[in-house]
């Protein structure tokens, strides 16, 4: 990338609306990080509490997700903890807040995952408000690091459905997208 | 038993558990690094306190929780579910869910586990301002 490639990137991005990117690898240190200076962008532009909480919900529920199931991983120097990578970018466009995510994930998981996102923007906030009560009272899903409700409470705090899209990018692993709309 | 008292930080909220007072606090945000590590000890202490705690003993188990991710709502679940167990079987166990007026969110997390909660006592406090 040469020197004014960056100017340009930058002006793209805020073209776009974006107030805040992040590309790379997420740790519990940089999601509290990225988190404390979401709530104080937050304050400072008086965004009221009830919306403030939907955006931070989302921004956390997928964080966590792309540091424990990015396909594109790094190990910290001591060899403790994994992280996972991801980009981030959260911005505020024609009255809406966006969160905007991006991570790698196997080629394998992209039909599993996309009937099950596909079921979730199709449920209506009463289906998706029983299916977490639901879930809620179940385990989680072998495969799953936390209770398996993320994606469900994104699409519970969102004002209208979720955007999601999958790039293949070898025979291995696809880029999968998700946007969250906060009015 | 002993206090179990885990101070605040950052995604970590502030938890006092007192076998002499009977009133225990879970206070502030909750979204650690590892939620299920986080909670084990939370969980075994609260097994072993409603085990022996005598039917004529009342316990107040206080939440002021103003933000949790989805893998704390499955704890607090099952920790629930464990109180309702105990209160099933004639304890005197009650949950108070403090929510900020401003804070829609907490209030309606605080319904949702009360219409999953049938045989606990489940109040919703708005705070004092």
């Amino acid at each position: 990338m040469m020197l004014d490639d960056l100017h340009a990137l930058k002006t793209r991005m805020e073209d776009e609306g974006a107030i805040f990117c992040f590309s790379g690898p997420i740790s519990h240190q940089i999601v509290i990080g990225i988190g404390e200076a979401l709530k104080n962008n937050m304050q400072a532009d008086r965004i009221d509490t009830s919306t403030s909480m939907k955006i931070f919900s989302i921004f956390m529920e997928q964080m966590q997700n792309m540091m424990f199931y990015s396909a594109e991983r790094l190990c910290g120097p001591n060899g403790e903890g994994e992280f996972g990578f991801g980009i981030i970018v959260l911005g505020r466009r024609e009255g809406e807040h966006f969160v905007l995510c991006g991570n790698r994930i196997p080629a394998a998981k992209v039909e599993r995952l996309r009937g099950y996102l596909s079921d979730l923007v199709a449920m209506s906030p009463d289906q998706l408000k029983q299916l977490y009560r639901q879930k809620r009272k179940q385990g989680p899903e072998a495969d799953s690091k936390g209770a398996g409700l993320g994606f469900i409470e994104m699409a519970r705090k969102c004002s209208r459905p979720l955007e999601f899209d999958f790039k293949p990018i070898d025979a291995d692993t696809a880029f999968f997208t998700i946007r969250g709309f906060i009015q | 038993m002993e206090v179990l008292e885990i101070p605040a930080g950052t995604g970590m909220p502030a938890i006092r558990l007192d076998p002499v007072a009977h009133s225990h606090r879970f206070a502030g945000e909750s979204y650690p690094e590892n939620t299920s590590e986080f909670y084990a000890p939370v969980l075994a202490w609260v097994e072993r306190y409603l085990a022996g705690l005598a039917a004529e003993q009342s316990a107040e188990f206080n939440f002021e929780i103003v933000y949790f991710n989805s893998s704390t709502s499955k704890i607090f679940m099952d920790l629930f579910f464990q109180l309702e167990e105990a209160a099933q079987s004639g304890k005197a166990v009650t949950v108070n869910w403090i929510y900020d007026r401003d804070n829609e969110a907490a209030l309606e997390y605080g319904e949702e586990f009360a219409e999953d909660l049938v045989d606990l006592p489940f109040h919703l406090v708005e705070k004092a301002s």
